[in-house]
């Protein structure tokens, strides 16, 4: 460095005065820069991971655009490699010999798995990726896929095949994901022939991409030439990729409305808040500026010790802030990556440099400004400048106060905010922020569980006897008789603890006007009590008439009250469209009774039971009972419901993340508010000591200081929570294809809000108490002697 | 607690010494001196010679590295914060030099402060506080805020305040200080009236005319110590 510019910046280092002589300003930027980077590098690590992350995943582990069943004993191995050599075929894996099996773990039933015998996890296609264990190397040994929900277990447990004669046991060795769902699990090859029931017929998979497999159109195109090239009656099921999709992308698209309201609240607490900072600091620094420019301090010298006082602890915040962010992320893409099936998520790096970068840029911004004006200041004004409120601001307030039978101190404390008005509106702006975030939090947190409870129907149908779930024992191609159905209803009906119960089928109707295939849910009895969210109408009530989903109403451009025509295959029946209901699923869907959707009601087409219980009654319990009295050999078993799955608990662990870290960044916004203020009014301090006001009584005029702008930021944080709630859950509902129940967003009763709206208080108190504590113990002559 | 001081004190100062830090001289070493009930005592010295960290520690705004401080029969130099800002507010008035009134409060509510800081009745205190501005000739300013008025007005504020409480010790530090000299007089007048009614007052000032005029006794420190003591006017 020439020695001119050392002589030019050893001014600027005199009259920043060095980081120590402003430790707890520059420790305030220092952790609102660390909360706003961290804030914003989660938040940006959250959208990039939830922007197609379907997509990425299917990159990644080379997905398979079409996954073929065939049966290997109807064509020779040549002709089945001979598929890989097809025209548009990019890359082929497999034949993959698959068993299905049903199991139980621990002396309970587990469920049907698809077991695929592969080798290794890796591939051309369909690069399955293990996130626990090893993959399988002996008989016995299987990897589960992580998409079918471990179901409790864990690396070390044991599932016993049912099914077949003799015992035979997997061991859990590892977990895997599968970003096509290409099976339940894994085994090595030469397992499968044992593990396959008797009579039943041998089973391949080929896994295919194609040069051409963006549409729906394309996929059906190549899966007829892989057919035609096979011998008739080979395959016998397929799999496209867009079915996987729909499986994985329409939860983690859910999320991205909230997390981008979250985003935005906190970049603006961070601009308010760091301009804030910025301004008091060059505010509390004016005195010591004019003193230097009158010994002859330049302009641009002075913008210079601005800029270098604010930039350097706002630099160590973002490094420190980007750190927190990714440590913060870990969980979270964990998490996410799990639900979207992708191996292992980070934070990319151009949100790890985006995010500090961006916030000391506005740092710096947010301090030009002043900086400029000191520099342009003359050393007069400089020293004038910033040392007390504008004579008259307040007074009438402080004499108001003086008449009200209220506590000095109170009184006192009150008052004061009106002093410095533009100081009093940004910190009521942070709280406000600090305190929609909570309750907005809250509010979130309350939806998505009525969400969840109305989706899963976890609350009003605690248990489901299923055969294609956990607990049944048919296998593929095959159907349980209607002997052994009735059985289940006679259990069912025998059994003190049912409160309700109701068959459920499901097929694909025709609906003219709607392409493709409409999904149908029919129920054999009383349904109303089932609890599915009503958005509009109501739930069926009358032979006649059905239910729909939106998207349903989306595609066929009806309403509510309209009817419309369904095809069950044996019958074309005109119904009535008597609600909405929440259904979360892009295909049109329908729901009615048997009667009003004839045909339906068929043993192939009987999905599940959906069982209420009496109150008092133990689910585990009933749940063995029902088991006990349908044998081991029954094709249907109960289980317990599912809770809301991995969505929810993402969700929910994000919303908590967030709201904290808006929170913290409030309170750090009042605590230097308070703090700013307290240095102002350090003389005055001094003079209510030696007049003799106690330290109880300086606590608590200087939580008072804030109180005022804490109960209007509750005012206005309420509503805006509220309406921000309301915005955010329909948005939601808007990328998951369904509207949503009033219900979902009314989670706000007054006494509720009420209560939640005293965060603002919360979130002052806690910023203000640590400045009113420094100026409760500060010794009086001390604060005296500060001029 | 126990009383420090002989009969008819009402401050006592014992071995007082008071050093800011360690490596340095300390600002009073081991000052002892006495001040009787309705006694004025002046003390002098120059700049820096410890005469205000006397008048703190005395105050309770300071507290000494050593020694003893009893004023109106309690030992102060022992006592926490919040006790300390009780006894302050109950027996102990001061007046500063800059007279330190808090500019958004009305001269009344100044005056007023000290009296709502202790607790005392509404009625009561603002009866006190009309007395006193009435006393000081400043009641036709009761509604008005110091920063319009003049220096001497607002030492009489500060002096009003000061009293309201109706202090045992009344300590002024420098209280002409940063007056003219007719204002200076004024006040000067004042405070005689008001030991000339059995007010203890305790004055810091670096003017020995005024202390000559003024006190009944003369303290005097140079460089912390005790360097002697003289004969006031009162006397």
């Amino acid at each position: 460095m020439s020695r001119s510019l050392v002589s030019w910046f050893g001014p600027v280092r005199t009259a920043t005065g060095g980081l120590l002589r402003h430790k707890v300003q520059a420790i305030v930027i220092g952790m609102v820069l660390l909360v706003s980077t961290a804030s914003a590098t989660l938040g940006l690590a959250l959208l990039a991971s939830g922007n197609a992350p379907f997509q990425h995943a299917f990159a990644a582990q080379n997905g398979a655009d079409l996954a073929v069943t065939v049966n290997p004993a109807h064509a020779t191995a040549a002709q089945l490699d001979a598929t890989r050599a097809l025209h548009g075929i990019t890359a082929a894996a497999g034949p993959f010999a698959e068993a299905t099996v049903q199991t139980q773990q621990g002396g309970q039933p587990f469920g049907q798995l698809t077991l695929a015998g592969r080798a290794s996890p890796g591939g051309r296609v369909d690069d399955a990726v293990l996130t626990d264990g090893h993959w399988p190397d002996a008989p016995g040994q299987v990897v589960l896929d992580n998409a079918s929900g471990n179901g409790g277990l864990n690396v070390g447990n044991t599932l016993t095949i049912t099914g077949r004669p003799g015992a035979r046991s997997l061991t859990v060795v590892g977990f895997a994901n599968s970003v096509t769902d290409t099976a339940d699990g894994w085994v090595v090859p030469a397992e499968i022939g044992d593990l396959q029931a008797p009579g039943t017929p041998p089973s391949a998979q080929l896994l295919y991409r194609f040069a051409s497999a963006g549409s729906a159109a394309q996929v059906r195109a190549d899966l007829a030439e892989v057919t035609g090239a096979l011998p008739p009656g080979t395959v016998t099921g397929s799999y496209p990729w867009q079915s996987a999709e729909s499986q994985t992308t329409s939860n983690g698209a859910i999320m991205e409305p909230f997390v981008v309201a979250f985003a935005l609240i906190g970049l603006a607490m961070a601009v308010l808040i760091v301009a804030n900072v910025v301004s008091g600091a060059v505010v509390a620094g004016y005195h010591r500026i004019g003193v230097l420019k009158s010994i002859g301090l330049t302009p641009a010298q002075v913008v210079v010790a601005y800029l270098s006082r604010v930039g350097l602890p706002a630099l160590a915040g973002c490094v420190a802030g980007v750190v927190a962010g990714n440590v913060l992320a870990i969980p979270v893409l964990r998490q996410s990556a799990e639900a979207y099936g992708v191996g292992q998520q980070l934070v990319p790096l151009w949100a790890s440099v985006l995010a500090p970068a961006g916030l000391l840029a506005l740092t710096m911004l947010a301090a030009f400004g002043p900086a400029l004006r000191a520099g342009r200041l003359s050393a007069t004004q400089a020293i004038a400048a910033g040392r007390a409120p504008a004579t008259g601001r307040g007074y009438a307030v402080h004499r108001l106060m003086a008449r009200l039978r209220l506590p000095r101190p109170v009184g006192l404390g009150l008052a004061a905010p009106f002093a410095r008005p533009a100081r009093t509106a940004v910190s009521l702006a942070a709280i406000a922020f600090g305190a929609t975030a909570v309750i907005f939090a809250f509010g979130l947190h309350s939806s998505l569980g009525r969400a969840a409870a109305a989706q899963t129907l976890s609350a009003t149908v605690p248990v489901e006897i299923q055969a294609d779930g956990p607990g049944t024992g048919a296998g593929p191609g095959q159907f349980p008789d209607a002997g052994q159905d009735a059985a289940v209803t006679a259990a069912l009906r025998a059994q003190p603890g049912t409160a309700q119960q109701t068959t459920v089928y499901q097929n694909g109707v025709k609906v003219p006007g709607l392409p493709g295939s409409v999904n149908a849910w029919a129920f054999g009895g009383g349904s109303s009590w089932l609890g599915y969210g009503v958005i509009a109408g109501h739930w069926s009530d009358a032979p006649g008439q059905v239910d729909v989903n939106t998207a349903f109403l989306t595609a066929s451009g009806l309403s509510v009250g309209d009817t419309a025509t369904v095809d069950t295959g044996t019958a074309q029946v005109t119904v009535h469209i008597a609600g909405e209901v929440f259904y979360p699923d892009s295909t049109p869907t329908v729901f009615g009774s048997t009667r009003t959707l004839p045909g339906l009601a068929t043993t192939a087409n009987l999905s599940q039971w959906d069982v209420n219980l009496r109150p008092g009654t133990s689910t585990d319990g009933y749940v063995q009972a029902v088991n006990n009295a349908l044998g081991g050999r029954s094709p249907w078993a109960a289980t317990t419901h599912k809770d809301g799955g991995k969505f929810y608990s993402i969700a929910v662990g994000l919303i908590g993340t967030l709201s904290l870290m808006v929170g913290i960044a409030a309170g750090l916004g009042v605590l230097n508010t308070v703090l700013m203020t307290t240095r102002d009014r350090v003389h005055d301090l001094g003079v209510f000591k030696a007049l003799g006001m106690r330290p109880g009584q300086v606590l608590t005029m200087v939580v008072c200081w804030i109180a005022v702008p804490a109960v209007i930021a509750g005012a206005i944080a309420a509503p805006a929570a509220v309406a921000l709630n309301s915005a955010t859950v329909r948005a939601m509902a808007g990328t998951a294809h369904t509207g949503v129940p009033a219900s979902f967003t009314q989670v706000f009763p007054p006494s509720r809000l009420a209560l939640l709206a005293l965060a603002a208080l919360v979130i002052a108190a806690a910023g203000a108490l640590a400045p009113a504590s420094w100026a409760a113990r500060a010794r009086p002559v001390v604060a005296l002697r500060t001029e | 607690m126990s009383d420090q001081s002989t009969p008819g004190e009402v401050i006592r100062v014992d071995g007082v010494t008071k050093a800011y830090q360690s490596d340095a001289l300390p600002a009073l070493a081991d000052v002892s001196m006495g001040v009787a009930a309705g006694e004025v005592v002046a003390v002098m010295g120059p700049s820096g010679s410890g005469k205000s960290t006397l008048l703190n520690l005395i105050a309770g705004l300071d507290r000494p590295t050593a020694g003893t401080v009893t004023v109106a029969g309690r030992r102060i130099d022992t006592l926490g914060e919040s006790a300390l800002a009780r006894f302050r507010a109950r027996h102990v008035g001061i007046i500063f030099q800059f007279f330190n009134l808090l500019d958004d409060l009305t001269v009344e509510d100044n005056v007023l402060l000290p009296a709502q800081l202790a607790g005392a009745s509404r009625r009561q205190a603002r009866a006190r506080a009309g007395e006193l501005l009435e006393q000081m000739g400043i009641a036709s300013f009761r509604d008005s805020y110091p920063a319009r008025m003049s220096g001497g007005q607002r030492q009489r504020v500060a002096i009003a305040r000061a009293l309201v409480n109706s202090p045992e010790v009344l300590l002024a530090d420098e209280p002409t200080g940063a007056l003219d000299t007719a204002t200076g007089q004024e006040i000067g007048r004042l405070l005689r009236s008001l030991a000339a009614g059995g007010q203890t007052l305790v004055l810091v000032t670096h003017d020995p005319e005024m202390a000559a005029r003024y006190a009944a006794r003369v303290v005097h420190i140079v460089d912390g110590r005790l360097a002697g003591a003289g004969v006031g006017a009162l006397r």
